[in-house]
């Protein structure tokens, strides 16, 4: 799977797109905050493969950001099967944070 | 798309909203009534009226914001679905029938079996066992076996006991003379809702303040230390051990309490958002008020020692400390780290991805919240001043502050309980730029 420092253009783009899906705590958006792990196009079999995190267990809106990423793909792609996998390793940590999203956080509060 | 995340887990909003919107209208009432009790509270002794003020502070704001709060927090704590929202439901609706019948008979009747009392003290009795089968119901399920949910169901079972030791001092006050009503006092601030405070914050602070790496000995340390010295300092209450076996356990207590504030703190300075908003602003102050209760906690243990009158006021200030301090200021915060939570994934869990939709915290006034702070801290501050000078006005004008203070958050908490649907066209990226990470 294409990690998110080596995507192609479309990838690019739906990386982009997940850019707009805020973490409603932090009010960061996701991409920033290090959650996306893998983002992954098949042309030819029409899906897309997104494999992101949390940086809690038991994210009080956890599901919510999944269910958020899946439908703004979704609307950008109609006719993709776009699957959103959520996994716990490797475990998020802050260093995944960009530094646009460390000055974001600081800004925002 | 997972299954099992915490929103899937979370109960019904209907379950958990009426708790938030009846705790926030006990605190304006509790402020009114402390008013008319200034002159009780400024003597220092226990009275019909502090009796009456305690318990709608105790079991009408603060229990029922925490029965409320934990019905939601059980499945981000547990990662499981709570037991029976039915259960639930009904635990709402007896604790808030029994609550002000048993403020009315304290009010009248002091402590004494009244009909009031039985009917006020049995529902609460009731909403509290279903509480406590609804909690254990929810932890048997979890695999998620950790020091903090261990805090959450021991603070359970001391709960029951708290309760059930009121009730019999209601009905055989003779029990008294066994330091029974000392006994209920600290098995429910010391077991109940410090136990509970342990659990939940050591959950929440390091996620709201999104810190890492934490040292979870430290935790380990303050379940031993806190229990182990409760149970001591219960021992030596019921059999009138004398003040060392007092001390020791008082001093056992505070460390295990240390211990609690140091995995805190650590989580405080490696929080990576280092600007707090108000609900982090509050629970920093609750932490600092905090220390005033543990120093005279620990100062009152040493009894005969001091003199009375000091005594008196130094276990005045360690209640008042706990309740309209630390309690009351990590409710305070906690409410904007829930509440808006909870009406925003009901409004908006299906919305997100389709419009653009505002974040939880944009659904409070930011101006009350700030406002209700500095007048908090100043109500509290007279209160302090009122209870070491014995000044009824002080405390008077304490209590008009706090009402201003209730008034305010109880603003907040129903703009956010009437929250209207608010959304916006989305706008997504029309061009293709690279993401570089830094």
């Amino acid at each position: 799977m294409a990690k998110i420092d080596n995507l192609n253009e479309t990838e690019q783009e739906i990386l982009e797109i997940i850019k707009t899906v805020p973490d409603p705590e932090v009010g960061v958006n996701i991409v920033d905050l290090g959650l996306i792990y893998e983002v992954e196009h098949f042309e030819r079999d029409k899906k897309i493969e997104i494999k992101m995190t949390l940086s809690a267990r038991g994210c009080p809106v956890g599901d919510t950001i999944l269910m958020h990423v899946q439908t703004v793909v979704s609307n950008m792609f109609p006719g993709y099967y776009v699957d959103v996998e959520l996994v716990w390793e490797p475990q998020w940590t802050p260093e995944l944070i960009t530094e646009d999203g460390r000055a974001e956080m600081d800004n925002g509060f | 798309m997972q299954a099992g995340l915490s929103t899937k887990n979370a109960p019904s909003p209907k379950v958990v909203l009426p708790y938030y919107a009846y705790g926030s209208i006990a605190f304006i009432i509790a402020t009114i009534v402390m008013f008319f009790t200034a002159g009780d509270l400024a003597v220092g002794f226990i009275t019909p009226k502090i009796l009456s003020l305690v318990h709608i502070m105790i079991l009408g704001w603060i229990t029922m914001i925490i029965f409320g709060a934990l019905y939601q927090l059980i499945p981000v704590v547990m990662e499981v679905k709570l037991y029976s929202e039915k259960l639930a439901m009904a635990s709402f609706i007896t604790l808030g029938l029994g609550t002000p019948l048993m403020a009315i008979s304290f009010w009248f009747d002091f402590i004494s079996d009244t009909y009031l009392m039985m009917t006020g003290g049995s529902l609460v009795i009731l909403s509290v066992i279903m509480f406590v089968i609804n909690t254990l119901g929810s932890a048997v399920q979890t695999v998620n076996k950790t020091i903090e949910n261990r805090f959450i169901v021991t603070s359970i079972f001391w709960l029951l006991l708290t309760v059930l030791l009121g009730l019999s001092i209601i009905l055989f006050p003779n029990i008294q003379a066994y330091g029974s009503f000392q006994i209920h006092i600290h098995l429910g601030i010391i077991g109940w809702f410090m136990m509970l405070v342990v659990g939940v914050a050591s959950t929440l602070m390091p996620m709201f303040f999104i810190a890492h790496q934490l040292n979870k000995k430290c935790l380990e340390r303050a379940y031993w230390f806190i229990n182990g010295g409760l149970i001591v300092l219960l021992i030596s209450m019921f059999m009138d051990l004398g003040n060392y076996a007092k001390i020791g356990a008082g001093l056992v207590i505070a460390l295990g309490f240390i211990m609690f504030f140091r995995y805190n703190f650590g989580a405080y300075k490696k929080r990576l958002r280092r600007s707090l908003d108000i609900g982090m602003k509050l629970s920093v102050l609750a932490f600092s008020l905090f220390v005033i209760t543990i120093i005279t906690g620990f100062l009152s243990a040493f009894g005969s020692i001091i003199d009375a009158s000091i005594l008196t006021k130094l276990n005045l200030i360690y209640g008042v400390s706990l309740i309209f301090g630390f309690l009351t200021t990590l409710i305070l915060g906690q409410m904007y780290k829930t509440l808006p939570f909870i009406v925003w994934l009901k409004i908006y869990q299906d919305k997100v991805g389709k419009f653009k939709t505002p974040l939880p915290a944009d659904m409070h006034s930011q101006e009350a919240a700030d406002a209700h702070y500095f007048f908090f801290i100043g109500g509290f501050a007279l209160l302090m001043g009122g209870i070491i000078f014995s000044e009824t006005v002080l405390i008077q004008a304490s209590s008009l502050f706090m009402l201003v203070t209730a008034l305010l958050y109880g603003y907040n908490t129903f703009i956010i309980l009437a929250h209207k649907e608010k959304l916006k066209p989305l706008v997504f990226p029309k061009a293709k730029p690279r993401v570089v990470r830094k």
